[in-house]
């Protein structure tokens, strides 16, 4: 293909993605249909037009296997859609596997690896749908010629106008169309045909065919779309609407050009007489045809019959049901012979715009920028306080803090812009746990709240595989087989969540499901074995979360959590922390799995609390703070220390603990918190800050270096006998949570995040760099590491 | 100044099309995502030629030419069908319903050029 297309790859690949996203959702509305006659027509229309828009696009960009295998698939869904073949189970399982591999094929072409082998796919369309290449073509032409048929009466449609100009024009409905129609009116809804009359004029005022559509959609569910020619040589559009919708609330359109009248019932009956003599014209016409096409049906459901009796148990022919149960991320599926077509999901390309990541990263680069500036500007009202007469200083600020403001205004803006619902990859899920159904002969509900949660779009990416890894994780081995949740007293249907929530800064996903549970005894004698844990050790289930996450940790048994993975569970933990997030573990044997994920909304710009301790200044994740707090020095309680060589022996237990060993980290002070235990950390010690203030070692000796710094300083938190008071910012959440010991909170703060990525300055309990303003580098502390060390060593 | 009018479902390939014909003398172009607008675009603003797609959500690209070819004002402009379906039946189809060149995708650029400009040509000779 030649180079003038090679620059519209990018495209492509958006497109393809937009396109490959419609075809899973909508596959997922096909699954209740299988081996049944009635499948919807609409939602085939929109298969057939992404895979034809997919092939079409491939050729033109070039990938030749993209466009041979989304050919195929085509074929075979204007077979079903024209009511040659009946859709079966293997069709439907084709169908989802040359998905896969079609994204497989795109993918491969975008990161220049060799395609996968269509050639088994290919065969496998040509195998489950052999078309006679004559027939299709008379097929074809018949099809385009019922078209031609159909439109012709349009021509004479001026005269009709003529002798009745305000009466309804007889409009062309198409089979299924009408069989919508009915279906809404039987409801109780009402009919209404809408005409509006485009021109330049209302194009310019943004009132155009597509916004009128729209409109028109906001109100009922639109049956129909057709131009018509009127009797002055002007063309109008034709809609019919079914709606309840009080007739006020399009009353108003008129003066946009929209008219409206009550779509008849004689007019339906009309239509669907003209309907049924068509359909028996052409059933006449091709009765032959037709007549085969019934055996090629019952010898197929004969077929499917006699699968079904052979498997009993197995999954084939549990399927149609499992995909109702699959199918809760979208509007409920009617049910087969329910003639109301489902609302399929739709893509509105016109209103989208594609962005490159990378130049959206740019512009929150920037504004980070622009925050930066701010600060600076703040800084420099400050010193102008002794100068400028009050007035103008308080003018000065207000501007400042208007500026601040729309600032925020604007980085919320942009980080708006970088949100996707995160149902995206919800939806993948479902595809994946239908795989894993079908080879584990399980039976799987799938519940999914939160599809709507936003959440910026890295993060969303690079979540898709920790979380198909949980999903997974959770069929394979949480779930039970049917007969053991029977024997347990379970529903034989095993039970998966799927649940995304925002809470402030954090997004929180949930994968629950409701299996046996981590079996913590094979956990720790594993553990054991491994020499990672002491002989008396007992697990807290963080400890148990670190464990089954580590690398090359394996139980090496079947039946249990942390079996069949290599290092799945240690590739969700580092992916989890990496983006500044947490995850956590919930357990009980018996009863199930609970991973949560906690992730920050975005990035690049973050709330923090300004800190300083021993001089230096530290910033700490807004996110992650629970609470700001003073407790009296003398409640600081040392506990001894186990992490000795005979408690923690072998290697693993080496390689996880013996940095922790090191004496920095090695003190052991709790205090008492609100009904439980926080380990203290004291970032003097871990970061070697002691020897800016001489004398600061021991705990006792670091009252001096307190009273000093409160007595040079003032302190926000100051208090009558502040001597003897230690000043703690409680971080972390539940289980992980600690209190880091700072002598003065210098205030809060929006920070721009800059990674640290230089391996060389990579420090344990530091996640990055922040600039505040005055140019100077402020570190930001990352916090989980903090706390996990913390944690681990008591 | 000449108006080119691109109808298909797929901004890409509507991209592509523009791509493939920048390099003609004047001519202006005009989108159209779906075979009502397109239609829309032809009331609001006369338009030179049209390039179609076929296979649409809503109104079929032939149901498109077959509208346009029976209304007096538009019988005469250019059409060409750009389409990813190959086969001769709806070849036949689209050039019965009165389409002027009935072109496949993937397309080679420059005869394509070559065509749109053909028409334009035409058209010019007709006025």
């Amino acid at each position: 293909m030649t180079n003038l297309f090679s620059s519209f790859l990018d495209d492509y690949f958006a497109e393809c993605d937009e396109h490959l996203m419609a075809i899973r959702q909508n596959l997922l509305f096909v699954e209740p249909y299988v081996n049944q006659p009635l499948l919807s027509r609409s939602i085939l229309d929109k298969l057939f037009g992404s895979f034809h828009s997919i092939k079409g696009l491939s050729g033109m960009v070039g990938v030749n296997e993209a466009e041979q295998l989304a050919h195929e698939m085509e074929s075979y869904l204007r077979a079903l859609r024209d009511n040659k073949v009946v859709l079966t189970t293997e069709g439907l399982d084709a169908l989802l596997s040359g998905t896969k591999i079609l994204e497989e094929v795109i993918t491969a072409y975008r990161i220049q690896n060799p395609a996968p082998d269509i050639v088994p796919i290919c065969d496998r369309f040509r195998t489950i749908f052999t078309k006679p290449e004559a027939q299709e073509q008379e097929q074809e032409k018949s099809e385009l010629q019922e078209k031609v048929e159909l439109n012709l009466p349009g021509q004479s449609i001026p005269t009709v106008a003529d002798t009745q100009p305000k009466a309804p024009k007889s409009l062309k409905l198409k089979p299924e169309e009408s069989i919508q129609l009915a279906a809404a009116l039987e409801k109780g809804n009402r009919a209404w045909q809408f005409e509006f009359l485009p021109g330049t004029e209302k194009a310019a005022r943004g009132i155009n065919v597509n916004t009128v559509r729209q409109r028109l959609q906001s109100i009922g569910q639109l049956i129909h779309a057709e131009p018509i020619a009127l009797e002055n040589g002007g063309i109008a559009f034709d809609f019919i609407v079914v709606s309840n919708a009080d007739t006020d609330t399009f009353a108003d359109w008129e003066k946009d050009g929209i008219s409206y009248l009550p779509y008849s019932e004689q007019e339906i009956k009309s239509q669907q007489s003209t309907v049924n003599s068509q359909n028996e014209e052409s059933e006449n016409g091709r009765a032959g045809e037709r007549e085969s096409g019934g055996a090629e049906i019952k010898s197929q459901k004969s077929t499917v019959k006699s699968q079904k009796e052979e498997r009993e148990s197995g999954t084939t022919a549990e399927s149609p049901r499992k995909a109702e149960n699959l199918d809760n991320i979208s509007p409920t599926p009617p049910l087969p012979h329910s003639p109301a077509p489902p609302l399929p999901f739709t893509v509105a390309p016109s209103n989208v715009v594609r962005v490159d990541l990378a130049r959206l990263d740019e512009l929150m680069q920037m504004v980070g920028e622009l925050v930066i500036t701010r600060s600076r500007l703040a800084d420099n009202l400050n010193n102008l306080k002794t100068i400028l007469p009050a007035s103008h200083l308080r003018t000065l600020r207000e501007t400042n803090l208007t500026l601040e403001r729309q600032l925020r205004d604007l980085r919320e803006g942009v980080m708006r812009v970088r949100m996707v619902p995160i149902g995206e990859i919800f939806v993948r899920m479902q595809f994946a746990i239908r795989d894993l159904v079908k080879e584990t002969q399980k039976q799987v509900v799938l519940e999914v709240s939160g599809e709507t949660t936003e959440i910026d779009k890295f993060i969303v990416e690079r979540m898709m595989n920790p979380l198909l890894h949980l999903v997974r994780n959770a069929v394979s081995h949480g779930l039970e087989e049917q007969q053991e949740r029977v024997r347990w007293g379970k529903s034989p249907q095993g039970k998966i969540a799927l649940r995304a929530t925002t809470v402030g800064e954090m997004v929180t996903i949930e994968v629950e499901d409701d299996g046996r549970g981590v079996n913590v005894e094979a956990v720790t004698s594993s553990a054991r074995e491994q020499e990672s844990i002491g002989a008396d050790t007992t697990l807290s289930s963080e400890t148990l979360l670190d464990l089954i996450c580590a690398s090359g940790f394996s139980t090496r048994k079947e039946a249990d959590l942390t079996s069949g993975r290599g290092v799945g569970m240690t590739v969700v933990k580092n992916t989890v922390t990496e983006l500044g997030g947490f995850l956590s573990l919930d357990t009980q044997v018996g009863r199930g799995t609970r991973f949560i994920i906690q992730l920050p909304l975005t990035l690049a710009i973050a709330d923090a609390l300004i800190v300083s301790v021993s001089g230096q200044t530290f910033a700490i994740p807004l996110s992650s703070v629970h609470e700001i707090t003073q407790v009296p020095s003398a409640d600081v309680t040392l506990y001894p220390t186990f992490a000795n060589a005979s408690v923690m022996g072998g290697e693993w237990g080496d390689k996880f603990f013996k940095p922790l060993r090191e004496s920095k980290w090695e003190n052991n002070e709790m205090i008492a918190h609100r009904g439980t235990v926080l380990p203290l950390i004291r970032l003097a010690r871990i970061f070697n800050l002691e020897n800016e203030i001489p004398g600061s070692d021991a705990e006792e000796n670091l009252q001096p270096t307190l009273k000093k710094e409160l007595n040079t300083q003032t302190n926000i938190l100051q208090s009558i006998n502040s001597q003897s008071l230690l000043n703690l910012v409680v971080v972390g959440n539940g289980f992980s949570a600690a209190a880091i010991v700072v002598d003065r909170i210098l205030g809060q703060r929006e920070i721009v995040v800059r990674p640290l990525t230089d391996p060389l300055v990579q420090v344990t309990g530091i996640a990055g760099a922040t600039e505040l303003g005055d140019g100077y580098a402020v570190l930001i502390l990352d916090i989980i590491a903090l706390t996990r060390a913390a944690r681990i060593k008591n | 100044m000449k108006e080119i009018l691109v109808v298909d479902d797929s901004a890409t390939m509507r991209r592509m099309v523009m791509a493939s014909l920048r390099d003609l003398k004047n001519v202006n172009f005009k989108e159209a995502n779906n075979g009502l607008e397109a239609i829309e675009q032809l009331v609001i603003a006369p338009v030179d030629l049209m390039i179609l797609d076929l296979n649409m959500p809503d109104l079929h690209g032939l149901e498109v030419l077959q509208f346009v070819r029976s209304h007096q004002s538009y019988t005469s402009i250019p059409i060409i069908v750009l389409t990813t379906r190959g086969d001769e039946s709806s070849r036949n189809a689209a050039l019965a319903a009165g389409a002027s060149r009935y072109l496949t995708k993937p397309f080679e650029p420059r005869s394509f050029a070559l065509a749109a400009q053909e028409l334009l040509n035409q058209n010019l000779c007709q006025l």
